[in-house]
């Protein structure tokens, strides 16, 4: 079992006046993304946990990377339910899904929230992956 | 109008204070008890509105506010995100299909895309050298 960790944290340190802050308080806003990937039998799963945007969004094009590399070609991309994807991300994400098109991989998708299946299937994400409820569903018949 | 209510908050002009405006915007939605997915949706389109507001509108530069005013009608919430900037023009929809067949690297446009199919309603207006503003609408439920 091979495991890869791409951590990404974006830090601004920005003083700020405005409705909730007052003038000069130090206030810091991170972005945070946590993207593992595993292997169990020939599929590669890649855990996405955070927040997926245009920035973050480069920690899931590295893990992608690495499972072509490997030769993967059946994908299962699993989202923690409390991600929050942004058209940012949404822009990688349509960007994998293509290049996956070309390299002839499968990609399951599982762990979106009601919200985001929707999207998904709005930005027509869906017609070119499979999104499942749980991984085991996912795992199975893969 | 009597039963209009309207309240209004500003931020500068630095990613992850978009998400003060979605925290905002979820306390208005459960005010006036929106289902739950409809404050989801709201929660997509506020991130978008005020995301390329403080990208595209305002160029990043802190000092720069980002205005959101919400009104609540009798029939209607109504969410206006108004940047300092000369407007986005006008912006091929993004295809998943045209990025898949190579026609497009990255393309944008997602966050526009986003906010049309998730609310009711959705006008632009720009005055030029001075404000560009989206109004987007979301319809109660009678």
């Amino acid at each position: 079992m091979t495991s890869l960790v791409v951590p990404r944290t974006e830090l601004s340190r920005e003083a700020h006046s405005g409705m909730f802050l007052h003038a000069g308080a130090q206030c810091i806003m991170s972005n945070d993304i946590e993207v593992t990937i595993h292997n169990q039998g020939d599929v590669a799963i890649i855990n996405i946990k955070g927040d997926v945007t245009a920035v973050t969004g480069e920690a899931i094009e590295e893990a992608y990377r690495a499972v072509c590399l490997a030769g993967s070609t059946k994908l299962l991309l699993v989202f923690n339910k409390e991600c929050y994807i942004n058209s940012g991300g949404i822009a990688i994400l349509v960007g994998i899904v293509s290049e996956s098109q070309g390299n002839k991989q499968i990609i399951r998708i599982t762990g979106l929230s009601e919200h985001f299946r929707k999207i998904f299937a709005m930005v027509g994400l869906t017609r070119y992956t499979d999104i499942f409820p749980s991984e085991a569903a996912a795992l199975e018949g893969f | 109008m009597e039963s209009e209510k309207s309240f209004d908050l500003q931020i500068p002009s630095v990613l992850g204070f978009e998400k003060v405006v979605v925290d905002f915007a979820v306390s208005v939605g459960k005010i006036i008890h929106l289902p739950a997915d409809r404050i989801e949706d709201l929660k997509t389109a506020v991130a978008e509105a005020c995301t390329n507001a403080i990208e595209h509108g305002n160029k990043m530069k802190p000092s720069a506010r980002v205005s959101v005013s919400f009104t609540i009608e009798e029939s209607k919430l109504q969410v206006a995100v108004q940047d300092e900037g000369t407007g986005i023009g006008q912006i091929t929809p993004p295809s998943l299909e045209q990025t898949i067949a190579g026609k497009k690297e990255r393309p944008r446009g997602w966050g526009i895309f986003l906010i049309k199919n998730l609310m009711d309603e959705v006008e632009f207006e720009t005055r030029p050298g001075r404000w560009n503003m989206v109004r987007m609408v979301v319809r109660l439920q009678e």
